[in-house]
């Protein structure tokens, strides 16, 4: 499901490239300790995470680069 | 490229076309894996991963002679019939390499300078696209395409198909970029993906663009 990001990932989203018109492939660490590879970042702003983790809270995100 | 045995040949023309003379398929290999691309005339496959450039350079007559046949190597084969798949924008794949871009990513291609007065679009299913500022820039690493590509995307699905984005909320929203000479972009083409087929131009620019070079956005039809 789409989940909204807080005003401190999509700062730090709009400072790395794209990975192509409109979206970013991202790694997130969650504060559970779960890290989900490979998410989507749609405009910087929410992100498409499993159900399961829809309520967790993101400690990290970085671009995926592989 | 493969040409289809007389088995293959009867169960495409079985099914529909996803364009004219040509249908979008999915090809299980006798190793299991499955493999997108294009069945020309039913009769000549092309994979996705293959050069369509022959395509250009050669009658069709002399590459059906020249291909490999298909048994032994394909045990079955549909045509892919989800609406993005069977959309124009498979079709156009060979027109956006005809314009002389590379037929890589874009963050593959060689880094290039903006010619005066060029123009560029960009496709988004946002009206308050994040990577524009509000002084009208592009961030750095964002991407776009050519002014001439986006005449293909008449429609913000097409555009989704076209430039292969894993958003499939309609990219509707369209914004002109007019860079500044000799700014960095890196041009390509844009790879299948998402279940897309991609081949659009894509432009990435590396740096971004200065202040006051995007408007929008303009709204197209969703479909």
């Amino acid at each position: 499901m789409r989940v909204k990001l807080e005003k401190r990932w999509i700062k730090r989203l709009l400072q790395l490239p794209e990975s192509g018109m409109g979206y970013q492939r991202v790694d997130l660490r969650l504060a559970d300790g779960r890290e989900l590879k490979n998410v989507l970042a749609f405009n910087a702003e929410e992100v498409e995470l499993p159900d399961e983790c829809a309520d967790a809270k993101i400690e990290d995100i970085h671009l995926q680069t592989a | 490229m493969l040409k289809l045995n007389s088995t293959l040949q009867c169960l495409l023309l079985n099914q529909p076309e996803s364009g004219m003379g040509y249908q979008i398929v999915e090809a299980t290999t006798f190793d299991n894996k499955i493999k997108r691309g294009i069945a020309y005339n039913a009769e000549l496959l092309l994979f996705d991963e293959e050069a369509r450039l022959t395509l250009k350079t050669t009658a069709f007559a002399r590459l059906l002679n020249e291909a490999k046949i298909s048994t032994g190597e394909i045990k079955s084969l549909h045509v892919v019939t989800n609406t993005a798949s069977a959309s124009p924008a498979f079709a156009l794949r060979e027109t956006a390499t005809s314009y002389g871009k590379q037929a890589t990513p874009a963050k593959d291609a060689p880094i290039e300078k903006t010619k005066e007065k060029e123009v560029f679009k960009r496709f988004t299913a946002y009206e308050n696209d994040h990577r524009i500022t509000s002084d009208g820039k592009l961030l750095p690493g964002t991407y776009a395409t050519t002014e001439e590509d986006a005449k293909k995307a008449p429609t913000g699905k097409v555009a989704v198909a076209r430039y292969a984005l894993p958003n499939p909320k309609p990219a509707s929203n369209v914004w002109t970029i007019k860079p500044w000479k000799d700014t960095l972009i890196q041009s390509g083409i844009v790879e299948p993906a998402y279940g897309q087929p991609g081949g659009g131009v894509e432009v990435l620019f590396r740096d971004g663009t200065h202040a006051g070079t995007v408007t929008g956005p303009e709204k197209i039809p969703d479909e």
